[in-house]
C-alpha cells in the first residue's frame, strides 16, 4: 500500500514538475535562452493567484490574473532584456547572468511587496481523502495530474499541427531558413515566452495550495526545470514531459528504498547518470561534432 | 594655484585615514552588528528578530542610556553559514562594531570562530542548537536551548497524554542533528520509543511521501524539528496528507506565519518562560510599546533581540561611567563582573557557559494562540 500511495504522490509532484519544466524546455529549445527568470515566472504566477484570492476576488479572476502576470512578465523580459542582448551579439553567458540577476530582483520586489514569510492559498481540496485502507489522495493530486494531461495534450497539437508550432519547431532547427520563409523570428520568439509561461500557471497554482509559497522558491523550482529538461533532452518538449514524471515518481519512490534525506539527491543522481550515460536526453537528438 | 592643489591632496589624505583607521569615528555613536535572515526561506525570522532588537534601540536612545546615539548594522545571513561568514567579516573589519546579535544554530558555529578571534561578542537570540553553549566566552545565548525544550515536553507527553510512539522529522544540519541525540537520550529515560527517523535536506518543499512514512509507522505523535518556511510546510502537509496524530515541536514555530495556519491547531510547542504581565518597569515598558508599535503581542524571539540589544547598552553604559573603551573584551569583563541584569522577565543571570536560563513552557495553539499548560523550571 506504501508503493501505492508514493506511485500517487510521485505521479503528483511529477505533474508539477512537468508543467515547470515544459515551460522552460519549450523557450530555450525555441530561442536558445538560457531563461533562467522562469522560476520567477513561477513566483509571480503564485503570488498573483494567492493576492486575488485573498482578498475575495475568486477562482476565476484568480486564474486570469496569474495568467495575464505570467504572460506580460515573459514578454517583457523578452522584449527588453534578451532581445537587447542578443541583438549587441550578447553571449549566451551574458543572458544567463542578465536572467539570474532578474531572478533574484523578482524574488526581493515579491519580498517587500508579499512578505518574506511563509504564505499558502487555503482550500478544501488540499485535504486528503482516504479512498482505501492507508491510501489518502486529494482532490489536487487529480487535478494536478488532469491538467497536466489537458495541457500537454493541446501542446501537442499546437506543435504538430498549428502554423506556429511548425514555426517553433522551425526556429529550434534553425533561425535562418525560418527568415527565408519570410517568418519573424522575433515574433515566433514571443509566442514561446508566452506559451512557456501560461504553463507555469497551473503549477504555481497547485504548489501554492498544496505546498505553499514563499519568495525564495523560485531558485528550486528553476533546478528541478533543468534537470528535467536535460534528463529529457534538451529542446525535446516529450522528453521534458517524461522526465519531468519520472522525477517526481523517482523522488516520491526513492522512500522505500533509500532514507529520507537522499530523496532530493536521486533527482540530480539521474540527471549526472544522464549526463554520463545519455548526454543528448531521454528523446533528444545526438549530434557530432 | 599651487598652493591649492597641495591644501586639498593634504585634506584629501586626512580624510581618508580619518576613514581607514578604525575607532577614529566620533567615539559617541555606538553601532552593533546583527546577522539575521533577511532574505530565502528563513526571512520570516528576520522581521520578528528585528521588531525586538529595533524596539530596544529605540528606547536607548529614547533615555540617553549612552554618550551618543546606538544603531545596528544589519547584515543578511539568510539564516546560511556561508553568507554569515561573509556578513560577519564584514562587520568585525568594516563596519568595526565590538557586538554582534546571532541568529540560528549553523549561523551562530559559522561565526563563533571570527567573533572569538577578533574578540568580539557574539549573542544568540534565536538558534537553539545545544553545541551553542560550547562555542567560547565571546558567544553569549540570551536564549534556552532546544534540550532544555525536549527534555520538558517529551516527559509531559508520555505522562500527560499517554504518548509511547514517536515519530522525528528533522533537519540534516547541526541544528536538527542535535535534537536527534536529544530525543534519543530522552525518550529512552522517560519510557518512550523513537519508531521511525526522518531527516530532511534543507532545500526539501514536497512532504506528502514522508507523511506517507509517517502513517504507516502508526505512531502517537510526531515531533518536527526544522525551521522557517520548511517547518510550515511539513506541517501543512503532513495535516492535508492524513497524519492526525498529536504534531510536537520547539520554541522555531511561534512565528506569525505558522501560527496563522489553519493546520497550526492542536500542536504543541515548546519556549521559553516569558511573564509578559510581570510587575517590574522593563518587562512593563517593553510590552506595551511593543504592542503599540507593531500592533500584536511580543513572543520570545521579540523578547530575546530585545534583551540582547539591552544587554549592550547596560554594559556600554557602565564602561562609559568608569572611562573604558567599548571593545568586546571590556564588554565580556564586565558581564562577567556585574553577573546579573535587569531584563524583559525579571532579573536574570548567566550560567557559566554563557547561557541565559529560563524556565521552559509546554504550549498548545488555540485558535492561533499558543496557551500554556505546564512550566518546567530546570533552575530549581
Amino acid at each position: 500500500m506504501l508503493a501505492l500511495q508514493l506511485t500517487i504522490t510521485g505521479l503528483q509532484t511529477g505533474a508539477l514538475y512537468a508543467l515547470t519544466a515544459v515551460g522552460f524546455s519549450l523557450i530555450f529549445g525555441s530561442t536558445r535562452i538560457f531563461h533562467f527568470a522562469h522560476g520567477a515566472t513561477f513566483i509571480i504566477a503564485a503570488y498573483l493567484f494567492y493576492f486575488v484570492n485573498v482578498s475575495g476576488y475568486g477562482l476565476i479572476l484568480g486564474i486570469i490574473a496569474a495568467t495575464a502576470g505570467a504572460i506580460i512578465f515573459g514578454l517583457l523580459l523578452n522584449r527588453f532584456v534578451y532581445v537587447p542582448i542578443q541583438r549587441d551579439e550578447g553571449s549566451f553567458f551574458t543572458v544567463f547572468v542578465a536572467s539570474f540577476g532578474i531572478g533574484i530582483v523578482v524574488q526581493n520586489v515579491i519580498g517587500m511587496v508579499f512578505g518574506r514569510g511563509y504564505v499558502t492559498v487555503q482550500t478544501p481540496l488540499s485535504f486528503s481523502v482516504e479512498l482505501m485502507d492507508g491510501l489518502y489522495v486529494s482532490p489536487l493530486a487529480w487535478i494536478s495530474m488532469i491538467c497536466a494531461a489537458i495541457f500537454f495534450g493541446i501542446l501537442w497539437c499546437f506543435l504538430k499541427y498549428s502554423q506556429m508550432g511548425k514555426a517553433l519547431r522551425a526556429l529550434s532547427d534553425n533561425p535562418e531558413l525560418v527568415r527565408v520563409f519570410g517568418l519573424n523570428p522575433r515574433f515566433i520568439s514571443a509566442c514561446a515566452f508566452t506559451i512557456g509561461s501560461i504553463l507555469v500557471v497551473p503549477a504555481a497554482i497547485i504548489s501554492g495550495a498544496t505546498s505553499g509559497l514563499n519568495p525564495a522558491m523560485g531558485h528550486h523550482v528553476m533546478l528541478i526545470s533543468l534537470a528535467a529538461t536535460i534528463v529529457g533532452g534538451i529542446g525535446s518538449v516529450a522528453g521534458t514531459l517524461l522526465a519531468g514524471l519520472a522525477l517526481g515518481l523517482a523522488e516520491s519512490l526513492a522512500l522505500l528504498y533509500v532514507d529520507s534525506q537522499w530523496t532530493e539527491a536521486v533527482t540530480f543522481a539521474i540527471l549526472f547518470l544522464f549526463i554520463i550515460v545519455r548526454p543528448s536526453g531521454l528523446l533528444g537528438r545526438s549530434s557530432a561534432h | 594655484m599651487k598652493k591649492m592643489k597641495n591644501l586639498f591632496a593634504v585634506f584629501s589624505v586626512i580624510s581618508c585615514l580619518g576613514f581607514l583607521i578604525p575607532g577614529s569615528a566620533s567615539a559617541e555613536d555606538h553601532t552593533i552588528g546583527a546577522l539575521f535572515p533577511l532574505s530565502g526561506p528563513n526571512a520570516t525570522y528576520g522581521d520578528v528578530f528585528m521588531s525586538g532588537s529595533d524596539l530596544a534601540v529605540d528606547h536607548i536612545n529614547a533615555d540617553k542610556m549612552l554618550s551618543g546615539p546606538m544603531s545596528i548594522a544589519y547584515e543578511d545571513s539568510q539564516g546560511l553559514p556561508q553568507p554569515a561568514v561573509v556578513g560577519m567579516t564584514k562587520l568585525v573589519n568594516v563596519t568595526n562594531v565590538p557586538y554582534v546579535l546571532s541568529a540560528f544554530t549553523g549561523v551562530s558555529k559559522a561565526i563563533s570562530t571570527l567573533g572569538t578571534r577578533n574578540e568580539v561578542v557574539a549573542v544568540n537570540g534565536g538558534g537553539v542548537g545545544p553545541d551553542l553553549a560550547a562555542l567560547g566566552e565571546y558567544f553569549w545565548n540570551v536564549i534556552p536551548l532546544v534540550n532544555l525544550e525536549v527534555r520538558a515536553v517529551m516527559p509531559y507527553l508520555i505522562k500527560e497524554k499517554g504518548i509511547k510512539r514517536v515519530v522525528l522529522i528533522y533537519i540534516d544540519d547541526p541544528f536538527g542533528n542535535s535534537i536527534l541525540e536529544e530525543l534519543e537520550a530522552t525518550l529512552k529515560d522517560s519510557g518512550g520509543e523513537l519508531v521511525e527517523t526522518m531527516s530532511v535536506p534543507t532545500t526539501a518543499q514536497q512532504f506528502s511521501g514522508i507523511a506517507a512514512k509517517v502513517r504507516a509507522a502508526k505512531p502517537d505523535a510526531v515531533y518536527i524539528a526544522s525551521y522557517g518556511a520548511q517547518q510550515i510546510q511539513i506541517v501543512k502537509q503532513l495535516r492535508d496528507n492524513g497524519v492526525d496524530q498529536q504534531l510536537v515541536t520547539y520554541s522555531g514555530y511561534l512565528v506569525p506565519d505558522a501560527l496563522a495556519l489553519p493546520e497550526t491547531e492542536g500542536i504543541i510547542t515548546t519556549g521559553q518562560g516569558v511573564n509578559y504581565k510581570s510587575d517590574d518597569p522593563v518587562t512593563k515598558r517593553f510590552v506595551t510599546d511593543y504592542k503599540a508599535k507593531y500592533d500584536r503581542d511580543p513572543t520570545a524571539y521579540n523578547v530575546n533581540y530585545y534583551n540582547a540589544t539591552l544587554l549592550y547598552a547596560i554594559l556600554a553604559q557602565a564602561l562609559e561611567a568608569e572611562g573604558k573603551e567599548v571593545t568586546g573584551a571590556n564588554l565580556l569583563a564586565k558581564r562577567q563582573e556585574m553577573g546579573s541584569f535587569d531584563l524583559v522577565g525579571g532579573t536574570v543571570s548567566f550560567q557559566s557557559n554563557g547561557t541565559l536560563l529560563f524556565p521552559i513552557q509546554v504550549k498548545v495553539v488555540k485558535n492561533g494562540k499558543p496557551e500554556v499548560i505546564d512550566t518546567i523550571d530546570f533552575g530549581k
